[in-house]
């Protein structure tokens, strides 16, 4: 296999697959925040047990994600060597402050996790405040670095070497602004839309139902206050992008050719070949309105770039339909239990209402996945947007394909690991439960 | 002396002191739940287990620590290392994913007391094979035998393969075997205290062997780093480790278990420090000097900046949870 094609299938599978347990390591501790704060303000001993009882998931995950993070972090050097020995002393800045927030959170979780016999209650909550935030710090900093890749900014070049750092203007890059925002409430969406799906796969087998309309409650409520900002900021980003990232909102939006009043594609198959979207729903000037503010602006096509410095529509205009198509989904779940809530003032329980969530629970995390393809497949061929192509920030080193091949099967192997863990015949909570029974019988 | 490259040299250094006093231990931890034996076999093997929990991810995170600071700080020079050094590092980086995920699974997957044998065979399996790995790759960073041509970097395909990263492998093993039994013994008491306390002794004895042996496979095999590690001040280092290393000894063998700890972690310290001073001033020896490595002065301001303020966050919670967790460890947890 080429090896730049490994390198870049390498790097993709593994951000993707560490994706996954970082959003859940950001999202969880809010969650875990809410619930044991709920618990000392009401006395309401359920919901302290609710947040025991995704311990067992909470550290699973999180170890995973420290884990996967780790061949991130290295994946960098093997795979990227040359963009980095360019970049690291720029987005090197934000990895830094990152690390610090990894600290943090290692401690914060395992002084949750482990010291239930050392802690006090009150103690045990406040660990999950510095947890909450230095997640989502996390995220914000990771971000900067990939912000940056797409807008590079606060330095000069002379001769290929880089003068005149200014880490803070790096570090606050155009980008950066509209993807941390976006990108960290996104962690909160997937996992509360995730989370409610697992309550309410649970109240639909009809176990322990009081402690899972707490969870649905709860982990909802979380992702329906950040879907609409999801919505505005997702706004704000593509009206960013038309004047920063031409390129990449072409392909997006699958328009070849700079129009006047540009119309908006929803689906449908670009063909590079004739220019045209085959089978595209096309709803007149919306794009231009979307992205200028004004029906008749001019949004400039895949056309007005150069040959061979523009992503291929083929790849980005569907993630960014399925992008936005899940948050329609998942608007309508959660529209209608609020409804119904509102309603009957209790958690619904009918069984269509609690399948339909369940449906809607892995769009969360399908939107999230689709925006991240969509954010860096839209940058392609660029590595550092404008200044470095993917090929020149390569390593020169072969056997990637191995390397390629050799991380497939860990990711396999952890994989079917966590769902013999997940899926053990009842190993969700054993143990912890009669324990927790026998204190809560206590006065 | 002082200047930033320096500085941030020695932060590397700092974070590869406190992932081998740290982690290190944890790996150790792994490799003694493999060879737990007598008739406390499943005390020991228990009490490893809960000791590792709280602290693994923390002390992990030091290793990331030291990869940041690197590419941070010194690019061209990670550029050239993470080139040169994929496979070892790629063994390390499955043996920490495997490590990790079967510390998880086997503690989070528990079922009462049972014991999940596979996942406990995975985590020591990798426990063994993650600090030998990576004690070659540290290794073969000093043979001399990564080159720089014209800004571009090459190395024999197996150069990181000979005696000299061989013996560097065994130690990287025999540093974290040696301080999990030491950490261990102050933790514990009675009869597991007697158990772990033999088992540092002879660690001890071992790691000693291995890191005199190293020395005259180095003149073979990497001869400039040995002619810089056997002058001064490197020789001074290495001296004071080897005080160290006696003086732990005794403390043992007197069961003076705390100051025994402090003993062992020094050394370790010490011994870490002596071989990164014989690389000074190079990052890669007589190919790239540290002042060649660096980032731009912006660069390493900022950087600084940044370890300062996380210092700040960072030293009261490592000492909240260090507190938190002393002592026995806790035999009914999640
Ligand atoms: C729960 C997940 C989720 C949901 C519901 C949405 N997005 Fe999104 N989107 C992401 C999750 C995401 C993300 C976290 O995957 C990305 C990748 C990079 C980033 O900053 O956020 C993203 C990127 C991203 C970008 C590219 C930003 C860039 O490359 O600089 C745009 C233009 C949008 N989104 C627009 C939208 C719109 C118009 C949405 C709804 C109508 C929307 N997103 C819903
Ligand atoms: C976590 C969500 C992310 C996902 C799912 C993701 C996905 C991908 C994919 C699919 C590629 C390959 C693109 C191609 O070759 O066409 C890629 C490349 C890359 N990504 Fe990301 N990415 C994510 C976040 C980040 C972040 C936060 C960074 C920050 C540094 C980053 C850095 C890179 C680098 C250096 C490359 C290689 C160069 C390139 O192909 O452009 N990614 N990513
Ligand atoms: C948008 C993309 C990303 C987000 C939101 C994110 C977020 C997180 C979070 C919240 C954690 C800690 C929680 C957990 O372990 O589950 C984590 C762990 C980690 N991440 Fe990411 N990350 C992203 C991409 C990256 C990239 C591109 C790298 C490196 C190149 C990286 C490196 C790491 C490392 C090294 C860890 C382990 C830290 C530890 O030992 O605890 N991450 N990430």
């Amino acid at each position: 296999m080429d090896h730049i094609v490994a390198a870049r299938i390498l790097m993709g599978i593994s951000l993707g697959f560490h994706i996954v347990y970082s959003t859940i390591g950001i999202g969880l501790p809010l969650l875990l925040m809410i619930a044991e704060w709920r618990a000392l303000r009401t006395g309401d001993e359920l919901f302290h047990q609710l947040a025991r009882h995704w311990i067992r998931p909470a550290g699973v995950l999180f170890a995973i994600g420290a884990v996967s993070g780790t061949v991130l972090s290295f994946e960098l050097g093997f795979l990227w060597p040359r963009f980095m020995s360019f970049s690291g002393p720029i987005i090197g800045l934000a990895f830094s402050m990152e690390g610090f927030a990894f600290f943090t959170e290692a401690i914060f979780l395992a002084l949750y996790i482990y010291g239930a016999e050392r802690l006090s209650r009150g103690m045990l909550f406040f660990c999950t405040i510095p947890l909450t935030v230095a997640s989502a710090f996390s995220a914000v900093f990771v971000i900067s670095a990939n912000a940056w890749m797409n807008t590079p900014a606060g330095f000069s070049l002379a001769n290929g070497v880089l003068v005149d750092v200014h880490p803070l203007q790096a570090f606050a890059n155009p980008a950066w602004a509209h993807e941390a925002l976006h990108g960290t409430m996104a962690a909160y969406v997937a996992t509360g839309f995730a989370m409610a799906g697992v309550s309410a796969a649970a109240m639909l087998r009809g176990r322990n139902l009081d402690l899972n309309k707490r969870a649905l409650t709860l982990s909802l409520a979380v992702a329906s206050v950040a879907l609409p900002l999801m919505l505005i900021s997702g706004d704000w980003a593509a009206t960013i992008l038309a004047v920063q990232q031409k390129p990449k909102l072409a392909a997006m939006e699958a328009l070849f050719t700079t129009t006047r009043g540009a119309p908006l594609v929803i689906a449908g198959w670009p063909d590079p070949a004739t220019g045209t979207v085959r089978y595209g729903i096309k709803i007149p000037k919306l794009l231009s309105l979307l992205a200028h503010r004004d029906f008749d602006a001019v949004v400039e096509g895949l056309d007005a770039f150069p040959p061979g410095t523009t992503p291929d529509p083929r790849i980005v205009h569907p993630f960014f339909d399925l992008m936005v198509g899940s948050s329609f989904i998942m608007v309508g779940a959660a529209a209608w239990f609020w409804w119904l809530r509102w309603r009957r003032r209790e958690v619904p329980q009918g069984k269509w209402q609690l399948r339909a969530l369940l449906f809607a629970s892995p769009f969360g995390m399908i939107a999230l996945e689709s925006g991240w393809l969509v954010t860096e497949f839209g940058r392609q061929p660029w590595i550092a947007q404008g200044r470095m192509r993917v090929a020149e920030g390569v390593t020169t080193q072969s056997g990637i394909g191995l390397v390629l091949l050799t991380f497939l099967i860990v990711y396999l192997a952890l994989t079917a690991g966590l769902l013999w863990l997940l899926f053990r015949p009842s190993s969700a909570g054993t143990g912890m439960e009669t324990k927790q029974e026998v204190r809560h019988v206590e006065p | 002396m002082w200047s930033l490259e320096n500085l941030a040299g020695g932060a590397v250094l700092l974070g590869l002191v406190m992932y081998a006093v740290f982690g290190g231990a944890d790996f150790g931890g792994g490799i003694w739940t493999a060879f737990a034996s007598g008739p406390l076999a499943r005390e020991q093997r228990e009490s490893l287990f809960h000791a590792i929990g709280p602290v693994w991810e923390t002390n992990h995170v030091w290793l990331i620590f030291v990869v940041v600071t690197l590419f941070t700080c010194f690019p061209t020079g990670f550029g050239a290392l993470f080139t040169v050094l994929l496979v070892p590092l790629v063994i390390v980086l499955i043996g920490i994913n495997f490590r990790g995920a079967a510390f998880a699974f086997r503690h989070f997957g528990r079922r009462g007391r049972d014991h999940i044998p596979f996942m406990a065979g995975i985590f020591a399996v990798s426990s063994i094979l993650t600090p030998f790995a990576l004690g070659m790759a540290v290794t073969a960073s000093v043979t001399g035998k990564i080159l720089l041509i014209d800004g571009r970097v090459h190395a024999e395909p197996w150069f990181w393969l000979s005696p000299f990263t061989l013996v560097g492998g065994l130690v990287g093993m025999g540093v974290c075997a040696y301080l999990a039994p030491i950490y261990m013994a102050v933790r514990t008491d009675g009869e597991l205290r007697e158990d772990f306390r033999p088992r540092g002794i002879i660690a001890g004895l071992a790691l000693g062997i291995l890191t005199a042996v190293e020395v005259p496979v180095a003149m073979m095999d990497a001869p400039l780093f040995a002619g810089r590690l056997l002058a001064s001040p490197a020789a001074f280092v290495v001296v004071l480790a080897v005080i160290f290393g006696i003086a732990t000894q005794i403390l043992l063998w007197k069961s003076r278990f705390l100051s025994a700890q402090i003993g062992a972690a020094g050394t370790v310290g010490l011994t870490i420090t002596g071989f990164v001073a014989a690389m000074y001033p190079d990052f890669l020896a007589g190919q790239l000097t540290l002042a060649g490595a660096a980032a731009p002065h912006a660069t390493l301001v900022a950087y600084f900046a940044i370890l300062a303020v996380g210092t700040i966050i960072l030293v009261p919670s490592l000492l909240f949870l260090y507190w938190t967790f002393r002592g026995e460890p806790d035999t009914e947890l999640p």
